[in-house]
């Protein structure tokens, strides 16, 4: 469903969930439809399972449903939240953890580009993919255990085979290589 | 710091993540670059190979919402949350969360009731209360009676008058005690019972003027045992007792037949 009207893509995350602390189901639905790609692929990268992924999704959106009130402009962005959220909850439930204690920490995540047109997010997805298709095989290997399998760096070299101090050298590599094309 | 980035993808060891946790809380410089590290991590969700969720999850999450909103109804607070950049929202109308009818409601008709019970109860136990007072207050009477009947009847100021029978009631005797300073009459007799119309009736008198009623004895005879108590104006000097037959309440002078008498 595209957004229309009041709810188009000129509404600002924080108008919508300013309508959603209020009850309006419309924006809800609007702001599902904004993220709910990103979101469900983003899980369903890490778990390798739709049904899985899907109840990500509609968990984090009932989430937001029920708790709007909790979410503070000055702190982070919505979009950041979101896809933090959906990766702890994936990793948790990947390496059966218990709670989300050992993710990352969800609040206050500020992105550093504007996610909530669609032409932002294409644009930042090739953009991404872009990144990641240049990156070693190495380093994007050590950044993808990182990120979409939850691993520790020790975890990494224990995997891969590679010394400690290589495995982090390859990881922060990539993620310069990774905000110097965002920036 | 170079550990910034693994901190932020999550990748540094638990220890490791708590020493710079630590450090960051202290430095302002480490704090802005972690937090623009963990804004560039969470842009690596955008590596995810694309894809679209079933349309049925958006359905099954909208039914959740309204299930949610039904539950609600009655409790939802009014929101006032305004956007920041106030676009373009607008604002339904307003459900409240109805705690008065729920909550407050039938709490309020509770504590009325309760109220309006401890309200009747304690009518009644002021009603007992002044009840037993005035029970209580009838002894202290009696009991101030008895004592002042002990009390002439010890005092060396009381006079002993005989009465003997006259007339018809030739075999009938009474007996007075009279106190002049108190102005009171103790009797006893025996005499026989009266019809119902009639009454004995004591009489003081005086050493001058007219007889005056020392009160009555009732219309049953009585037997000795019995002790009346009649009061006369203090200090009033009795040449002679007597008691006579009246009607049944008695009477301002004496109009019946005398059937006791004695002199003092």
């Amino acid at each position: 469903m595209t957004p229309q009207g009041t709810t188009g893509e000129t509404t600002t995350d924080w108008s919508l969930l300013a309508r959603i602390g209020q009850r309006d189901e419309e924006a809800l639905s609007a702001l599902y439809d904004r993220y709910s790609g990103l979101v469900f692929s983003e899980a369903k990268r890490i778990l390798r399972d739709t049904g899985a992924a899907e109840e990500i999704l509609q968990d984090l959106f009932y989430q937001i449903w029920r708790t709007s009130e909790r979410f503070d402009p000055a702190k982070g962005s919505l979009a950041g939240w979101l896809l933090v959220a959906a990766r702890n909850r994936a990793i948790s439930k990947l390496r059966r953890r218990s709670g989300i204690s050992e993710g990352l920490d969800e609040n206050g995540v500020t992105l550093s580009v504007d996610v909530e047109l669609h032409a932002a997010q294409n644009l930042l997805l090739d953009k991404v993919k872009a990144v990641m298709g240049s990156l070693p095989e190495n380093q994007r290997e050590a950044l993808e255990c990182a990120y979409f399998e939850g691993m520790s760096h020790t975890e990494i070299a224990k995997k891969t085979g590679q010394p400690l101090g290589t495995v982090k050298t390859r990881i922060r590599s990539a993620m310069e290589a990774l905000k110097k094309v965002l920036s | 710091m170079e550990e910034l980035e693994l901190f932020a993808l999550g990748a540094l060891s638990e220890d490791e993540a708590a020493a710079l946790q630590a450090h960051v809380s202290r430095c302002e410089e480490c704090a802005t670059k972690l937090a623009q590290a963990r804004g560039s991590a969470a842009l690596l969700a955008f590596a995810a190979e694309q894809g679209r969720p079933a349309g049925t999850v958006k359905a099954e999450l909208m039914a959740r919402i309204r299930a949610n909103r039904e539950a609600e109804r009655r409790y939802a607070w009014p929101s006032k949350i305004e956007a920041p950049d106030g676009g373009g929202s607008t604002t339904k109308p307003d459900t409240k969360r109805n705690w008065w009818n729920w909550v407050l409601v039938p709490a309020a008709v509770a504590l009325a009731l309760v109220s309006f019970a401890l309200s009747w109860q304690n009518r009644r136990i002021a009603a007992e209360l002044q009840k037993e007072q005035k029970a209580a207050e009838s002894m202290i009477r009696d009991r101030q009676q008895v004592e002042k009947m002990v009390g002439v009847l010890a005092s060396a100021d009381t006079v002993t008058v005989k009465l003997a029978g006259t007339g018809d009631e030739g075999t009938a005797s009474g007996l007075v005690k009279f106190n002049a300073k108190a102005g009171i009459v103790m009797y006893a007799a025996d005499l026989p019972a009266l019809p119902a119309d009639k009454s004995y009736q004591m009489w003081l008198v005086p050493a001058g003027g007219t007889p005056i009623s020392a009160g009555l004895l009732g219309p049953g005879g009585h037997a000795w045992g019995n002790m009346w108590t009649g009061e006369v104006p203090a200090n009033t000097q009795a040449k002679a007792f007597a008691v006579t037959i009246e009607p049944v309440g008695g009477m301002a002078q004496p109009t019946g037949p005398k059937v006791l008498l004695g002199a003092t």
